[in-house]
């Protein structure tokens, strides 16, 4: 029932939160699959600061997953970093918490540039590559920056594009710890 | 070849040239023989206000405008009708100071190219990305806003389109394509860098040369890449 109340919030939070900028997408794409199952998949890890190179099941059963889209062309995502980062020291281990590029890597944009932005930004948590999009496809990522949180029996309860806080990314995540079962 | 097969089994049915109709399979198509792509939501709208010369901008089913550009990365113009028989065509209209909707566009094209390079459709498309801003879009601004988000415009299949002039942008992207851009006084910019307000147009045309669809709001990446992939199974 708790997790009904969160879902209902959430259809509430859809409406009031569209002050923030977003690179593209609407109202639809935030309101759009709550709740609905994210199959796990595994994805590059890149070898950057905060992450070791290997894969990374996403979202991973059992943990609540934060996901971050970002590429590296995106402004907005640049100053997402901050708040990312307060928020990344925030969370235990209990929380899957990253950050995922779904850009084009190898031919003009590289795993290069990506570690370099990612440096340059402060980045200090795992990143991965969604090379195919699969991901991004799963929880309807409508633009950089996009975030999703992913409860701990692979449900989509949270959602949305654009510029948060730190508290505004911390809030979801403890509402799917709270909703989540032990 | 299939797909000439196709209309002519559902012409049988007597179903042809129904908006949405169902073939025997139960897979609905175009609104036209012309395309496959299924109409847009309030097509029969759209269709009536286009037919009307309300709409500034081509729809399903219509015959891509053709118009003749200089293309940055070769030499000599490209025209937007020469893919006809050969290869898929997606249109969009940028300024490469824009970093937010623009870079999108430009990023989910990148997406495109990268998907037909994975899956052997390189040659079966054709990517245009157009400036209405020559003035300040020079050609070296142009590949380096597409190396950004990670296309390659040296490619055969991605051909930036630049207007010769910024009267020749307004006739082709605003005249042809109805995508209205207009300049926006410093005074009353948001950011410094966001010198136009314009709309927003991905524009995906058959090997035929028909509007399969304008998309004119929001359609992420995945989502561009399932319409290249219908049209392809459809075609």
């Amino acid at each position: 029932m708790r997790r009904r109340e969160l879902l209902a919030g959430l259809g509430a939070l859809g409406v009031v939160g569209t002050g923030a900028a977003y690179q593209f997408g609407g109202l639809d794409d935030r309101l759009r699959g709550g709740g609905s199952q994210v199959e796990s998949r595994e994805l590059e890890r890149i070898d950057a600061p905060g992450s070791s190179p290997g894969t990374e099941v996403v979202p991973e059963s059992g943990r609540v997953t934060y996901v971050d889209f970002f590429a590296t062309w995106c402004s907005i995502c640049e100053s997402k970093m901050e708040p990312m980062g307060e928020a990344a020291t925030a969370v235990d281990s209990e929380v899957q918490f990253l950050s995922v590029t779904n850009e084009p890597l190898g031919v003009t944009t590289t795993r290069t540039d990506v570690v370099e932005w990612w440096e340059e930004h402060d980045g200090n948590w795992p990143v991965a590559h969604d090379d195919s999009l699969e991901l991004s496809r799963a929880v309807n990522a409508s633009g950089v920056p996009y975030a999703a949180v992913i409860d701990a029996d692979n449900r989509l309860v949270w959602s949305d594009a654009g510029y948060k806080t730190a508290s505004e990314i911390l809030d979801p995540i403890r509402e799917a710890r709270d909703v989540s079962p032990e | 070849m299939n797909r000439r097969t196709f209309l002519a089994g559902t012409a049988t049915t007597g179903l042809a040239g129904v908006a949405g109709c169902l073939d025997v399979l139960g897979e609905s198509h175009g609104a036209t023989e012309d395309v496959v792509l299924d109409p847009p939501d309030r097509y029969e709208d759209l269709r009536a206000s286009r037919d009307n010369g309300y709409l500034p901008y081509p729809i399903h089913g219509d015959e891509l405008p053709e118009v003749s550009v200089p293309d940055v990365t070769a030499d000599g113009p490209v025209s937007t009708r020469q893919f006809v028989g050969d290869r898929h065509v997606l249109l969009t209209f940028v300024f490469t100071r824009c970093n937010t909707v623009c870079p999108t566009l430009t990023s989910s094209f990148a997406q495109v190219q990268h998907d037909a390079r994975e899956n052997g459709y390189a040659e079966d498309i054709a990517l245009l990305p157009t400036t209405f801003d020559p003035a300040y879009d020079t050609p070296e601004r142009l590949v380096t806003f597409a190396e950004d988000v990670g296309a390659d415009p040296s490619a055969a299949n991605w051909r930036i389109l630049r207007p010769e002039s910024p009267e020749r942008a307004e006739a082709v992207v605003e005249g042809e394509f109805g995508v209205i851009f207009s300049r926006v006084p410093e005074e009353k910019r948001e950011m410094e860098n966001m010198v136009w307000n314009h709309r927003s147009s991905r524009i995906l045309a058959n090997k035929d040369g028909y509007v399969e669809r304008n998309y004119r709001s929001s359609l992420n990446a995945a989502g561009l890449l399932d319409e290249v992939a219908t049209l392809r199974e459809r075609w």
